[in-house]
């Protein structure tokens, strides 16, 4: 079983850090990037092995049955994990295998690195624990882990007070944002007395009470606040740019993906299934209203679009409209997993759940590519300023390269892979609601003008600021290099990877015959 | 200089930080039978350590304690914890492969050498709380820069 060694060999690493640390200066940075590696090849061995069975993953930890000992039901912590958590464990340990690479030029002046690369494997541990756990309250673990491990790291360069502040409000609304989860997990233990995520969706389908409704009201809060939607993006505008870049490709990239939409998406999908709940509904059962839920989630993601993606076109600050760009592109994966939920059993809900998870991905690589470019410039030219940064192009070629290939894919031109995301929920939301889809292409035209006027600085003339500046080294380079490929690689074979990995994918999430409950309830026949 | 506190307090921290490192060791040693274990009881033996650090000052504390020391030492108790936990990998992460098969560890409920891994976790747990504890304060105590 490799399951558990995605746990084990980050928090090996992260654990041995101040010991081998002691060992040489340059070991550190090595020892991080042998125990990223192997968790990307744990990572992609596991998301090989599901894929190819297209089965769920279920692994109990402590023991070899989660149901307990003279009883019918499940005691223990599971592990489930299905082809959407292995899709993004190996996501996250791609980008973050890539963060680390970067990070041995990016940050070679700094102190107190054994403790930046502890945190950074700590960080990786929380987000891939919160992808394949399958128990509310690991879950909860888990993306404390991962919190607590981001507030530190935007809090990094503590000798500026942009890092501080942002730093210190990260946490405060972080805090706010857990606690919202906490009560909500506390309220459907009190009423239904089990954390099992696959078995709560069973008990709460028996008795749906009004707790269970407050519960995901409280968890759609929460987890709203964590993954930057609109009305509660503040921290994200601050926290994201103050970071180091390749923190910041982390933060952007996966960390309000990990604890925020896909946290979404499992609790909307996995503990309140909207087809469960439709199926009471048709027999005049006690239901909850996954409808209204849907209804929510596009209407926040709608403004999440909008206002993110027009914010991004007023700011001089390079990484924080890159900031705001991950804000607007939060509201089409919000916007793919509302329709999902509204358009539950039908062609276009499916092609919106794909769409979204298709999305997570892409935009995960591609905003990694951009603040990985961001960081070159700030490395190279020492500020972030647009107005200072002009003509950047012929000083810097293939930074502005990777600039130009990551701009035009999160714009969504064709031949990339942000094209085929964004076009498939840009289709699905047009199939079933017009409107939203009219509304989704107003977003990507902000979001061109923001990413034009990018272009402009880099591609106009010199500056006296860059007469100086000269191309990265090459361990800056080749991460930014990988993902160019990567990006260009997936933008040309779109419908193949969509046709065999996202719809897969958004088909198990649905679980239209429930199989994430099914794979526990196995258990409980043969016992 | 005169960062150390005066002869009353000295004595008494000299009389109490035996005392309190012990009841902390029983918490955590005991951490399987009674209330509390690893982190109450190396947060108790913290408060020695810290207890040590007010009463005797910044400067006493900086030639006594090593800090590489003490972070290493954190990293032992967590690469312990982890071990403990990867045991019973035959047959699941964290199965208590020691209480149900042997050989020590596997006594009597509710005598001290039981309940399998767990008090190999709660001494790797209180190791690294009280080093990890101790290393914050101490790290705070340095980075007073109002102070010059």
């Amino acid at each position: 079983m490799t399951l558990p060694f995605l746990i084990i060999i980050p928090l090996f690493g992260a654990f041995s850090m101040p010991i081998i640390s002691l060992f040489g200066k340059k070991l550190k940075e090595y020892w991080a990037l042998i125990i990223s590696g192997a968790t990307l090849g744990v990572a992609a061995k596991i998301f090989y092995t599901v894929w190819k069975t297209n089965e769920i993953i279920l692994y109990t930890l402590g023991s070899e049955s989660p149901i307990g000992k003279g009883v019918k039901f499940p005691i223990r912590i599971v592990w489930e994990v299905d082809l959407l958590g292995a899709l993004l464990a190996l996501t996250i340990t791609f980008v973050g295998f890539l963060a680390v690479l970067y990070s041995l030029g990016y940050m070679k002046h700094d102190t107190g690195l054994e403790k930046y690369y502890t945190l950074i494997l700590i960080l990786e541990l929380g987000m891939l624990g919160i992808v394949i756990t399958g128990d509310i309250f690991n879950f909860y673990v888990f993306l404390e882990i991962m919190s607590i491990a981001s507030y530190a790291l935007v809090a990094f360069r503590n000798d500026t007070w942009e890092g501080i502040e942002a730093g210190i409000k990260y946490m405060f609304v972080g805090s706010v944002a857990s606690s919202f989860i906490l009560l909500g997990i506390a309220l459907l233990y009190g009423q239904y007395g089990t954390l099992t995520m696959s078995y709560l969706s069973l008990k709460i389908a028996e008795n749906p009470t009004i707790v269970a409704k407050v519960a995901l009201a409280f968890f759609i809060g929460g987890l709203l606040f964590k993954s930057g939607a609109v009305p509660v993006h503040m921290w994200l505008a601050d926290a994201h740019p103050a970071a180091p870049s390749s923190i910041s490709a982390m933060l952007s990239g996966l960390v309000i993906k990990a604890g925020g939409v896909y946290a979404v998406a499992r609790i909307v999908f996995s503990i309140f299934n909207p087809g469960l709940h439709a199926y009471l509904k048709a027999f005049n059962m006690p239901s909850i209203n996954m409808e209204a839920v849907g209804w929510v989630i596009v209407f926040f993601a709608c403004l999440t679009l909008l206002i993110g993606n027009a914010m991004a076109v007023v700011q001089t600050d390079m990484k924080r409209l890159f900031a705001f760009s991950s804000v607007g592109q939060i509201g089409y994966i919000l916007l793919g997993i509302g329709i999902g939920t509204l358009a539950y059993g039908s062609r276009a809900g499916e092609l919106a759940l794909a769409g979204a998870i298709y999305h997570i991905v892409n935009h995960a690589l591609i905003k990694a590519l951009l603040f990985f470019v961001a960081g070159a410039v700030i490395h190279e030219v020492g500020t972030k300023n647009l107005n200072e940064l002009s003509g950047l192009a012929r000083k810097m070629p293939m930074t502005t390269l990777a600039f130009i290939i990551g701009a035009a894919a999160i714009i969504g031109l064709p031949p990339l892979n942000g094209f085929a995301s964004k076009w498939i929920i840009y289709e699905s939301s047009a199939m079933y609601n017009p409107i939203l889809a009219a509304i989704a292409v107003v977003g990507t035209v902000f979001s061109l003008a923001a990413y034009t006027r990018v272009l402009f600085t880099f591609l106009g003339r010199e500056s006296e600021k860059v007469k100086s500046a000269k191309e990265p080294e090459m361990s800056m380079l080749i991460p930014m290099l990988i993902l160019v490929v990567a990006i260009v690689v997936m933008g040309l074979l779109p419908w193949q990877i969509n046709d065999k990995i996202m719809l897969p994918t958004a088909r198990m999430l649905e679980q239209l015959n429930g199989e994430y409950m099914v794979a526990l309830l196995k258990f409980l026949g043969g016992a | 200089m005169g960062s150390d506190m005066g002869l009353i307090v000295k004595t008494m921290a000299r009389a109490t930080i035996p005392l309190i490192g012990i009841f902390g060791a029983y918490v955590v040693a005991h951490g399987h039978l009674t209330p509390g274990g690893g982190f109450q009881g190396g947060a108790t033996i913290a408060g020695a350590g810290i207890l040590f650090l007010i009463a005797f000052g910044l400067n006493e504390a900086k030639t006594r304690i090593n800090k590489n020391l003490y972070s290493a030492l954190e990293g032992v108790g967590g690469l312990v914890f982890l071990i403990a936990g990867m045991l019973g990998l035959g047959v699941a992460f964290f199965y208590n492969t020691l209480w149900h098969n042997g050989p020590i560890f596997n006594g009597e409920p509710g005598t001290l050498l039981s309940a399998g891994y767990l008090p190999i976790m709660n001494l790797a747990v209180g190791l690294k709380v009280y080093t990890g504890l101790v290393s914050a304060v101490f790290a705070m105590a340095l980075f007073r820069r109002w102070r010059k």
